[in-house]
């Protein structure tokens, strides 16, 4: 064999192995990908089990009073949230009432169902969380998920036990959203995510009379349109805004919620029509 | 087709330390990516067709848990393990120093290769950077500690297999 083939033929079987897989159907390339996440599924779970596990024992060496004392607390915040639970029912009926007097569309209802988080996987490139419950919770791709600071992300996929979850901070993530108190919305995308820094997003199309900073900083919650994500959620704060360059609009940036990072457990939103 | 199970089953191995380890990680908003362990040593050691399968089916493994396109990072496995493969014969390749010097120079072409592909997407590209540099670093520290263990490994594993140890350890 002649020694210039014999140094080109790596490159030819890479050449024949890149000619074949691109003339593979996408259906057994969606099924071997799905295959394949099956496969590294049980590692992250059982990985995140041994972890619950853990806490579980630390948990077990707390001392008596201060699980009194936990109590306790959690007892006057259960009171609070009871008050809340009855307010939340008397503006629910209120709501109704006026969606038939104006003949109004309603929103979208959804079951909340909460998720261990398995797994986070937060690079430069993408950020995702994997959680514990999949198609064995009717999931949906798409579904929002929120934590107690407001969203999360939404589910990018669906799995037999486990998901995916896009977070906000993903390059990958783009949603309508309003400043609290304003109606008029705007772009918000994801992808600011500096080492050792807090998380962020970029927001386009924004008011010329909406002004914000580092000191004053404004709320960005959900807008609503879409139909993805309820109305009033919070997604972050805006920390600056300025003149995009068509002079039309403003752009800014979003500081997102730190415990974004760390975060254990999440409540996926599933809307109840898929359910 | 047992020490292509064999590479797979490592492949998996780094996988789960690797997600692990960028689970610690996460608050710290830094991230490790040591691919390039995955092929060096069925690039140094192994016959083309199988070394190549090898890689292509571990790049498989890395792109069923990403959001990208399926066969992205096994494209890239396998380019990388056809350069390496080029010039194994012009390198020493049997101590673990070199093969440690060699997956450091793979991880560094393959994480921005991959970098370019994904930037584009990014809102702001310009300050994308300066955190892929950081997790590059991370990354290149990490392939160096855990690299002679991985390898040892490797080779432990196929050593089950036939009698020649010393041609992979």
């Amino acid at each position: 064999m002649p020694k210039r083939f014999d140094q080109a033929r790596p490159f030819l079987t890479l050449g024949l192995v890149v000619a074949a897989w691109l003339i593979v159907p996408t259906v057994i390339k969606t099924f071997t990908r799905a295959s394949f996440f099956e496969l590294t599924a049980p590692v992250s779970v059982a990985a995140s089990y041994a972890r619950d596990l853990k806490e579980y024992w630390s948990l077990r060496l707390r001392s008596n009073s201060e699980l009194i004392e936990a109590g306790r607390d959690l007892a006057r915040l259960n009171a609070s949230y009871d008050l809340a639970v009855q307010q939340n029912v008397e503006m629910q009926g209120e709501i109704a009432r006026l969606e038939a007097i104006l003949r109004l569309p309603s929103y979208t209802g959804y079951r909340s169902e909460h998720a261990r988080v398995v797994r986070r996987d937060f690079s430069g490139w993408w950020q995702r969380l994997t959680i514990r419950k999949g198609k064995n919770f009717n999931f949906t791709v798409g579904s929002p998920v929120v934590f107690s600071g407001g969203v999360v992300g939404r589910v990018s996929e669906v799995f037999a036990y486990t998901a995916t979850v896009d977070l906000i901070s993903s390059q990958t993530v783009r949603l309508a959203a309003v400043v609290e108190g304003d109606i008029r919305p705007m772009s918000y995308q994801g992808g600011l995510n500096p080492t050792f820094g807090s998380a962020g997003g970029v927001i386009e199309f924004v008011p010329l009379d909406i002004f914000a900073s580092a000191n004053a900083t404004k709320r960005l919650v959900t807008s609503g349109l879409g139909g993805v994500f309820p109305p009033g959620l919070t997604i972050g704060s805006v920390i600056k805004v300025e003149p995009s360059t068509d002079g039309l609009f403003k752009s800014g940036e979003v500081k997102l919620d730190d415990r974004l990072a760390a975060l254990t457990e999440v409540t996926v939103l599933v809307p109840l029509e898929s359910y | 087709m047992l020490r292509f199970s064999l590479i797979f089953l490592s492949t998996l191995l780094l996988w789960a330390v690797t997600a692990q380890l960028n689970h610690a990680l996460a608050p710290w908003r830094l991230y490790v990516f040591v691919g390039a362990l995955a092929v060096t040593l069925p690039a140094l050691t192994f016959p083309l067709k199988t070394g190549l399968l090898a890689s292509f089916f571990g790049g498989l493994l890395f792109d069923a848990v990403a959001p990208v396109s399926f066969g992205t990072h096994a494209l890239l496995f396998a380019l990388t393990h056809a350069v390496v493969f080029n010039f194994r014969d012009r390198v020493p390749r049997d101590d673990t120093l070199s093969r440690v010097v060699i997956a450091l120079f793979a991880n560094l072409g393959l994480f921005l290769i991959f970098s370019f592909t994904q930037v584009a997407r990014s809102p702001a590209p310009a300050s994308l950077w300066p955190r892929l540099f950081a997790d590059l670093a991370c990354s290149q520290i990490c392939l160096a500690l855990i690299a002679p263990w991985f390898f040892a490994i490797q080779a432990r594993a196929l050593a089950l297999l036939a009698d020649d140890t010393h041609r992979y350890a």
